[in-house]
């Protein structure tokens, strides 16, 4: 379900798109488990920075994806080090 | 040719192939191939046949290019390389070695390399979407062909070099060349077989980027320098152009 939010994409020149919660818990669960993070750590540490990603959202007309990484990074540092640095450095590697 | 100057050439190839070790493109897209195929959940006998396949690619690739440029040079000049050639190796060497310590970095965070970003966006994309051992290996082919402005003249100067031995030391030459220039892909292969993070490789490769950068750069200038002093200057001071 999306929310009344524009997502700015990184380059600029892709389209807008609205803020998807699903889509980022996905993707911060992969990032936990990249660093080999059990399932149900993984899981349980998605869900909670979803919900904090998305108030943080919710007061916003529009954000950039690289601000939603930013901020994931900062509240995922809390529950799992590791995966905070995964997740803000995967698209700094190449 | 006497044993001190295979010594030396061998040494040579040596120290080309530590240079081309110090490169970094097919480790990061090794890291990310890992790292997405972990957050896919890919079972770990998978993983490693991923692995496995990644690295022979960019093993096979490296041999490839090392014997067509051995072949290529002793195809074209077959009784003598000429002065011209071995300077325009050095030049190639010194001036990468410049550029390497200049730009090989991307100046912001992370280890974001200075390759055309079509090339990069590319292997990320690619390094997403790879799911067996036979994509990982086109994958380690492409990753090296995607480092050729960087790595091109090691093995140029490797080439000229492994053409001066017999065919023997010319095999055994283009094996140590393979085996050194690919020792950090293979070991870092085997931390992430063996259950280490990606996340805390990727910190130690972000930590020490500058330092591999200076190596690397460091090395193609040592090359560059002493194969022109020793077998540029030496021979115009002999008579032999």
């Amino acid at each position: 379900m999306g929310l009344a939010v524009d997502v700015v994409k990184r380059s600029g020149k892709r389209k807008k798109e609205a803020f998807n919660p699903d889509k980022l818990q996905r993707s911060i669960h992969r990032a936990c488990l990249s660093v080999r993070t059990p399932e149900g750590e993984a899981e349980s540490a998605a869900k909670r920075v979803t919900h904090l990603v998305t108030l943080w959202v919710a007061t916003k007309p529009a954000v950039t994806s690289h601000d939603i990484r930013r901020v994931v990074a900062f509240h995922l540092d809390r529950y799992h080090p590791d995966a905070a640095y995964y997740y803000l450095h995967q698209r700094r590697i190449l | 040719m006497t044993p001190d100057d295979t010594t030396i050439s061998l040494s040579i190839v040596l120290l080309a192939a530590l240079t081309h070790a110090s490169f970094q493109l097919s480790i990061s897209v090794l890291t990310l191939m890992s790292g997405h195929a972990l957050g896919r959940q890919t079972a770990r006998r998978r993983l490693v046949n991923m692995i496995g396949g990644f690295a022979f690619g960019a093993i096979v690739m490296t041999i490839l290019l090392l014997s067509f440029a051995a072949y290529l040079f002793g195809s074209l000049l077959p009784y003598n390389i000429p002065l011209l050639v071995w300077a325009v190796g050095c030049g190639a060497a010194v001036g990468v070695g410049i550029s390497v310590w200049l730009f090989y970095y991307r100046r912001e965070l992370g280890t974001v390399l200075w390759i055309p970003r079509g090339f990069a966006r590319h292997l990320e994309s690619r390094a997403k979407h790879t799911r067996s051992a036979t994509e990982a290996f086109s994958l380690g082919l492409t990753s090296v062909v995607s480092e050729l402005l960087f790595i091109f003249a090691p093995i140029i100067l490797s080439a000229l070099i492994l053409l001066r031995l017999s065919p023997e030391l010319q095999l055994f030459g283009i094996l140590m060349y393979t085996t050194v220039a690919m020792l950090p892909l293979m070991i870092i292969g085997l931390l992430i077989s063996n259950g280490r993070k990606i996340s805390r490789i990727q910190k130690w490769r972000e930590a020490n980027k500058h330092f591999l950068q200076f190596a690397a750069g460091g090395g193609l200038l040592i090359l560059g320098v002493y194969i022109y002093s020793e077998f540029i200057i030496v021979a115009s001071a002999l008579g032999r152009m």
